[in-house]
């Protein structure tokens, strides 16, 4: 039987968006698990903040194999760019990391994002999607700063549940 | 003057006049040490949990000592804290408290009753260790790169001194306990070379800093065990001649060198010289890298000191070793997994019996094992961590049998050999003219697999020696087996390679061995069907010959079936080729120039190919109702009973032959 392609790539791709929006409902669906059982004098801005930070420890570990000095600091820190934007690409968004202009930096732009949609229907405050988003970055640079013995740092510029169009994140090196 | 230990005179022996270098003496620290041989330290995962020694680990190191002719015997590194944060393997040794003496006087007693000299070696693993604790200690907390080890500590100032001052106490304990040389490991990851590395240690006080004080602490270690050992016992270290940890800032090879010459300022009586880390992304000791590649190493070793130096890696065979001592590259051949592969390698060159070395095939099964807190086992040498066993002991066969073996791979001669040592009058059959089965292909694979032979022309030795008939060119039939009538009959014929559906006289579809032996045309354009070990190999073998290669496989990974010390490298190789594997795949259909593959969840694409190579195997059901129906005592081994790895059959062969 012949392949029809079409129908191929349709059906994997159906599944795979699927598969994305999940990421995002389950994680939403977890936060009002731990708001409930946290009780009501937790903050839910300090829950989600603090499993960011879980959730970034846990994804530097996985870069540690990934990412290598042998090339050097520039080439390094564009790596570390492109596994960050992969991050949001795995997700369902657009990103991708650029080469700033001063040597040292990394720009990385997502201009689709699934958070604020799937936050919407959970009734999550957006400013809470944002610093979520930038908790996680910069917890995922802890262990890879200790590991190779450097000090990157990234902050977030613009993002799209601030209403800004975008995120842009810089990532760089802190003297 | 030295001392010497044991009398040893290897004047008369063939060995000591084809490698006169090997077999001459040395003076290691006031001691005279007979020949250049050493069995170097080797966990084994057969000690008791909580670290004593038990009669496995004593009749392992017999043998070991046994085979190094009156050489330096090592046993395995002791870890010294009570909290276990050393501890690298669930059987290592302990020496944290005098209740272990004991034990290790065992072990130096095994190994002086064998005329060796008997090494004791302080092992903290450091980085690497913890393995029975949540957390383990380090110079500086730097996060691991592989999650299977244990999160590190940072050590006070305090707590580095009282590793120390455990260091000096272990080296007493082992003093006391009898043995004649004391080593201290600061290689691969373990404690020592975590305070060498500038990889790991990021510390500000006197342990840390430029080379000299990440130095310091291996100094004190030195320096006290030194003091407690006297002048009569020497004391050597191992250390990295290159850590291969570049991609994340560790040494430079000059900096390796200052820490011998400062090993060697602080005591030393000799080096250990090794290379790479647990964590290095280079490979070392495969046998993807070549006999002898390394050895430089240890001849820029020789430039930077004075004290001899010691060497273990990829050297296999007795005269690179040999050449390399008389060039004055290298004093001592060390070995590690050639001495697990057959304990009596060296007293085999010694005795002119070089074609009885069961040879190691550096496949670094032993280690996988290790680092999964299993006991050691050998991928070739089925005895191996059994020594202690007598079940695993060839013994002469109660009742003598005519036993009729049918496949000359490597299944089928290892159970020839050992039923012929037993008694058994073995006639062994092969349908080829040469012996080696299917070995005779996979061995045609690249990255060093031509080494794999080396079991091949040992187990042939073997037969021809203990009086195996052969029969090649001979197909067994179903007349032959009624002529002979034997009393048993071992069917090691092989797997057999399925059928795909509709590849029926389609000419584009052939056999991983027709392949491999170059009797099979192949096209530009190639899908290898499996994708496990000699999916891989066959694939890497076109690969090189600038073919586009893709493979699709039942298995959720390709290797699957290969030991994870190895598989790696096997990653690398197919990426560096540009082999792309579909894994959890099947061929669904064979088109003209093309293939339909199906994924395991029901999503179809094509691949075009010009051939498709079948790799996967089945078991072989041939001649077995036959041999059944005559009422013939019947065993199918190797991959005639399950298609496996050269492992497998090789320990199948074995068992059944000592089972007639």
């Amino acid at each position: 039987m012949p392949v029809n392609a079409e129908k191929e790539i349709t059906k994997l791709w159906r599944n795979l968006h699927n598969a994305q929006s999940e990421i995002c409902k389950t994680f939403y669906r977890w936060r009002e698990v731990a708001i409930e059982v946290a009780g009501p004098d937790a903050k839910p801005m300090d829950i989600a903040l603090k499993a960011a930070e879980m959730m970034g420890k846990d994804i530097g570990k996985n870069f540690l194999p990934r990412l290598n000095w042998l090339k050097g600091e520039e080439a390094f820190m564009m790596n570390l760019g492109r596994a960050l934007a992969g991050i949001w690409v795995t997700e369902g968004g657009t990103a991708i990391a650029e080469k700033g202009e001063n040597p040292g930096e990394i720009f990385i732009r997502c201009t689709r994002c699934p958070w604020p949609t799937a936050a919407k229907e959970f009734g999550v405050p957006m400013e809470e999607v944002a610093l979520t988003r930038e908790r996680l970055f910069q917890t995922i640079l802890e262990d890879v700063n200790v590991f190779f013995n450097i000090n990157l740092n990234i902050e977030m510029l613009k993002a799209i549940p601030r209403g800004e169009g975008e995120y842009l994140l810089k990532l760089y090196k802190e003297n | 003057m030295a001392k010497v230990l044991f009398e040893w005179d290897y004047s008369s022996y063939p060995g000591a006049k084809a490698y006169p270098n090997l077999f001459k003496p040395i003076q290691l620290g006031n001691i005279t040490v007979p020949n250049r041989i050493k069995y170097a330290a080797t966990e084994d995962n057969l000690n008791d949990h909580n670290g004593f020694i038990t009669d496995a680990d004593v009749a392992y190191m017999r043998s070991r000592a046994e085979g190094v002719v009156g050489g330096l015997c090592f046993m395995q590194g002791v870890y010294m804290d009570e909290a276990r944060k050393g501890q690298g393997y669930v059987g290592q040794a302990a020496c944290w408290d005098d209740k272990y003496v004991e034990g290790l006087k065992r072990i130096a007693d095994a190994i002086h009753g064998e005329k060796a000299i008997a090494g004791f070696q302080l092992m903290d693993c450091g980085r690497v260790g913890a393995v029975e604790v949540e957390s383990g200690h380090a110079p500086s907390t730097v996060p691991q790169r592989l999650r299977i080890f244990k999160p590190m500590y940072e050590m006070t100032n305090a707590e580095v001194k009282e590793m120390v001052r455990q260091h000096v106490e272990a080296a007493k304990r082992g003093v006391d306990a009898g043995f004649d040389v004391m080593e201290i490991s600061g290689i691969v990851g373990y404690l020592i070379s975590n305070f060498l590395s500038s990889y790991t240690n990021r510390r500000t006080d006197e342990y840390g800093g430029d080379i000299r004080g990440r130095c310091q602490s291996m100094v004190e270690i030195i320096q006290g065990v030194k003091e407690v050992c006297g002048p009569d016992i020497p004391v050597g270290i191992r250390l990295c001649s290159e850590e291969l940890l570049n991609d994340v800032k560790g040494n430079t090879p000059e900096e390796s060198m200052e820490t011998y010459k400062i090993a060697e300022e602080a005591g030393a009586d000799y080096i250990s010289c090794t290379l790479g880390w647990q964590e290095s992304i280079f490979p070392v000791i495969s046998r993807d890298i070549p006999q002898g590649n390394w050895l430089y190493l240890a001849k820029r070793a020789k430039e930077n000191v004075k004290i001899p130096i010691q060497m273990a890696y990829r050297l296999f065979t007795p005269d690179k070793p040999d050449k390399a001592i008389a060039d004055g590259e290298l004093d001592f051949w060390e070995m590690c997994r050639s001495m697990i592969a057959d304990p009596l390698m060296p007293k085999k060159v010694l005795e002119g019996r070089e074609d009885e070395i069961r040879h190691c095939v550096a496949c670094n099964l032993c280690l996988a094992r290790l680092f999964r807190d299993a006991p050691m086992t050998c991928y070739i040498n089925p005895r191996c961590a059994h020594e202690h066993d007598d079940n695993f002991t060839p013994k002469p066969a109660e009742d003598e049998k005519e036993i009729m073996i049918v496949g000359a791979g490597p299944s089928g001669m290892e159970c020839a050999y050992v039923a012929a040592q037993r008694g058994h009058e073995v006639h062994i059959y092969d349908k080829r003219s040469e012996v080696g089965g299917t070995l005779l292909e996979a061995s045609q694979a690249p990255y060093g697999d031509e080494e794999l032979m080396t079991c091949v022309n040992y187990q042939k030795t073997m037969c021809e020696k203990a009086g195996v008939e052969f029969h090649l060119g001979e197909e067994v039939t179903e007349q032959l087996i009624a002529d002979e009538m034997p009393d048993t009959v071992v069917l090691a014929t092989g797997p057999v390679y399925p059928e795909l559906e509709g590849s029926a006289d389609n000419d584009k579809v052939v056999n991983v061995l027709d392949v491999l032996s170059g009797r099979a045309d192949v096209g530009d354009t190639v899908v290898i069907y499996g994708n496990r070990k000699p999916g891989i190999g066959v694939a890497l073998f076109l690969a090189k010959q600038g073919k586009k290669v893709t493979i699709v496989g039942k298995e959720k990974t390709a290797g699957f079936d290969v030991n994870p010390s190895f598989k790696w490298r096997y990653m690398i190789y197919l990426k560096q080729n540009g082999v792309m594997a579909y894994n959890d795949c099947d061929i669904e259909e064979i088109n003209d120039g093309e293939i339909i593959v199906k994924t395991y969840d029901g999503y179809r694409f094509p691949i075009k190919c010009d051939t498709v190579v079948v790799s996967e195997r089945e078991a072989n059901e041939s001649l077995k109702k036959i041999v059944q129906a005559e009422g013939i005592e019947l065993f199918v081994i190797g991959d005639a009973l399950v298609p496996r790895n050269l492992s497998s059959a090789v320990h199948d062969g074995y068992r059944i032959g000592l089972r007639i």
